[in-house]
């Protein structure tokens, strides 16, 4: 009897289980495929270290859902990185067979493989970066890829992910070597597709001159130091820092280091937080020839400091200058030309008031 | 008789030439050679020791060097003392090489060596101080600037000259006071700032046809406070359908009807109508110039289709996508899923 019972008392609760399984599946609104994850979040862009061999570093990473709606479910893992071009854009070698680099900082971090933001909120977590004892001095470096989970269904799925740089310095005897490749005024990328090139003669007014820095040492390099700009007048003005956003020079790149000629700088707000931000403005040259020299400094703690100088010479002519120029050569050849026609024909030179009136 | 005809002959002239060749790199200061800076430890604020290695250039009599703590290496230009640095308790603890000296004056940034004057080899010489105060901005390299001088007071002409560098760093992280963050939101429709999504992350194209160009749109925000700016790929293999997947041109090209093409631009489009163009004040976040180009439309995995080199407030890019079909495509569903990867920029 008490079988039989426990028996019912069993069917009930599991149709009342059912039961109550059907009614939320009619009450509670449907839930995508799409809806697993937010692809709204923030992270830290980049994280540097530097960690003596046989010591091991320990941090946090912040990861914040922007989504208020539903939770942000991330997969991390750190893949390796390498330059895009001469500037500062990372190339993500995310294909899991890629072979490690040399400079790889994986096999030295630890990271968790998956975290969940409730949405709205921040989440920090753990990881770690141990250099072995006894490891050679360099650099290291890999990035963190945090990845959302895709859209299912339709054509087109979409996907977000966010990726945390990592750097790590490991002091001593290095190899550095920098070579400078190309100095002068430089024209960035448009948007027209046309790319960023040095050049000698422009006729637009120069905003930026750059160097080109080949590394061929074992770091990673952020140069600084000076350009002093010289009119064909002796007067100078200098750029006081080429390197204000302590741009890298990764291991085997050709870097370009842009420098406003005339920096403006403001402060603005950026998610509650005064950030100070740098744009070019015009310098406000006069056409004619300038020189500019450079003088960049460079070396690791205990390893010699290392300097390039070179001097580069460019020319800034803009076309209404051009046409003065051109108008001023064509009325002096024609006077030229009246005189010479007078000295050697006798006849009469330029027209002139007096001349008329005789 | 005296004559000026004498004077530019050929024979005043040279010797006018080898006057100028000899005599100027005497009077000319010339770098110090080998310079470095070892800082036994580079923690901002610590009490530490410095060691200063150099090779003398010149061979001349030396009697003191005069080392300037600026942040800036050029030694013409305005001295700025780093923050933080302190040099006025520092002991002249070691010295190789050229020997003989001692600390004759020192400030918060400034110390000088002094000794008796005397002719300087051309080995290296390293001078340790101890009880030097670090720099507290991690944020910027600093300077010393070397200077030696025959005289014993670091006054007069100088003789060699030269900047070592160095620079503190935190064992955890070596940040700026503002921690920089990358803000990034993907969704068919996202708010300017991604504090709001549609949630909804994919979208039906609808059937593919020989006479029709299927398009859609998808919305992703970003902004950065880190100076280096941001990045944003596009990665993953264009439309398709089990082994059959639908070209995608490598340079951007128009729409096609007819033709097997899958592409992506970020701006405002009329053939076909769609997208729009980058949303937001700051001009400085744009598109890439592959990507930016209307009615041209392309699509490579892995290609940068959006950037800013420096800060970016928040600003909003639309994405167009469109797809051609050709007759003999092979029937089935075609599908992608594009990962938008936002990444900040060294």
């Amino acid at each position: 009897m008490r079988e039989i019972r426990g028996m019912k008392r069993f069917k009930s609760i599991v149709a009342a289980g059912f039961a109550v399984l059907i009614a939320a599946s009619y009450v509670m609104p449907a839930v995508t495929a799409s809806a697993v994850s937010s692809a709204a979040l923030s992270i830290v862009p980049k994280k540097n270290y530097v960690i003596e061999p046989g010591k091991s570093v320990k941090d946090t990473l912040i990861i914040r859902n922007l989504d208020d709606k539903i939770p942000l479910i991330l997969t991390l893992r750190a893949v390796d990185f390498t330059f895009t071009d001469d500037g500062g854009t990372p190339k993500l070698m995310l294909d899991p067979n890629a072979p490690q680099t040399t400079w790889s900082l994986r096999p030295f971090m630890t990271i968790p493989k998956n975290v969940t933001v409730a949405p709205g909120s921040s989440k920090t977590v753990d990881m770690s970066v141990s250099i072995p004892a006894g490891h050679g001095a360099g650099s290291y470096y890999s990035a963190i890829v945090y990845s959302s989970g895709s859209g299912e269904g339709g054509n087109v799925g979409l996907s977000a992910s966010g990726v945390t740089l990592a750097f790590v310095t490991i002091p001593g005897k290095v190899n550095e070597d920098l070579q400078l490749q190309k100095f002068g005024i430089y024209k960035p990328a448009k948007l027209s597709g046309e790319q960023g090139n040095f050049m000698f003669i422009t006729t637009e007014m120069p905003q930026m001159i750059a160097y080109n820095l080949k590394n061929n040492g074992n770091v990673t390099e952020a140069p600084v130091g000076n350009i002093t700009l010289t009119n064909m007048f002796g007067q100078k003005q200098t750029i006081d820092d080429i390197n204000p956003n302590r741009s890298l020079a990764l291991i085997g790149q050709s870097r370009t280091f842009p420098s406003c000629i005339k920096l403006k700088t403001q402060d603005v707000n950026f998610n509650n937080r005064t950030t100070k931000t740098a744009d070019c403005e015009s310098p406000s040259l006069w056409p004619g020839m300038y020189t500019a020299t450079l003088d960049a400094f460079y070396g690791q703690n205990g390893n010699n400091t290392k300097e390039i100088i070179r001097t580069a010479t460019f020319w800034y002519l803009p076309w209404w200058f051009i046409l003065l120029v051109l108008v001023v050569l064509a009325v002096a050849g024609y006077y030229v030309w009246r005189i010479v026609r007078r000295i050697k024909y006798g006849r009469p030179g330029p027209r002139t008031k007096s001349s008329r009136q005789k | 008789m005296f004559s000026w005809r004498h004077m530019l002959s050929e024979e005043g002239i040279a010797l006018l030439l080898v006057l100028f060749v000899f005599a100027a790199p005497v009077a000319a200061a010339t770098r110090l050679q080998e310079r470095s800076l070892f800082m036994q430890s580079d923690e901002p604020g610590v009490t530490t020791s410095y060691t200063v290695s150099y090779r003398y250039a010149t061979p001349q009599p030396v009697g003191s060097v005069d080392m300037l703590f600026c942040n800036d290496p050029i030694p013409y230009h305005p001295c700025v003392a780093p923050t933080g640095l302190n040099v006025s308790g520092a002991v002249l603890s070691h010295q190789g090489g050229e020997t003989g000296f001692s600390i004759l004056s020192k400030t918060t940034n400034h110390i000088v060596l002094t000794r008796i004057p005397g002719m300087v080899s051309n080995d290296l010489s390293t001078y340790t101080f101890d009880n030097i105060i670090n720099p507290t901005d991690a944020s910027q390299a600093f300077s010393i600037r070397l200077r030696t001088h025959d005289t014993t007071d670091a006054t007069g002409s100088q003789i060699d000259f030269g900047s070592v560098r160095g620079q503190v760093a935190s064992g955890i992280a070596l940040e700026t006071q503002v921690p920089p963050m990358l803000v990034f939101c993907v969704a068919q429709q996202v708010e300017d700032d991604c504090v709001g999504t549609n949630d909804n992350f994919y979208t039906d194209m609808g059937e593919l046809s020989p006479k029709e160009t299927l398009t859609a749109q998808s919305q992703m925000a970003v902004g950065t406070n880190a100076s280096g700016g941001f990045a944003i790929t596009a990665n993953g293999i264009p439309m398709s359908a089990g082994n059959s997947v639908i070209d995608s041109p490598a340079i951007p090209t128009e729409s096609k009807k007819g033709t097997n093409q899958f592409g992506i631009n970020l701006v405002a489009n009329n053939t076909p109508a769609v997208g729009e163009d980058p949303q937001g004040i700051w001009a400085n976040a744009v598109a890439s110039p592959d990507y930016g180009i209307p009615d041209h439309y392309k699509y490579t995995p892995g290609d940068v289709v959006a950037y800013s080199p420096n800060v970016s407030l928040m600003k909003k890019f639309t994405v167009s996508y469109i797809v051609n079909s050709s007759d003999n495509l092979r029937a089935g569903v075609y599908t992608t899923t594009i990962t938008y990867i936002a990444s900040g920029r060294f």
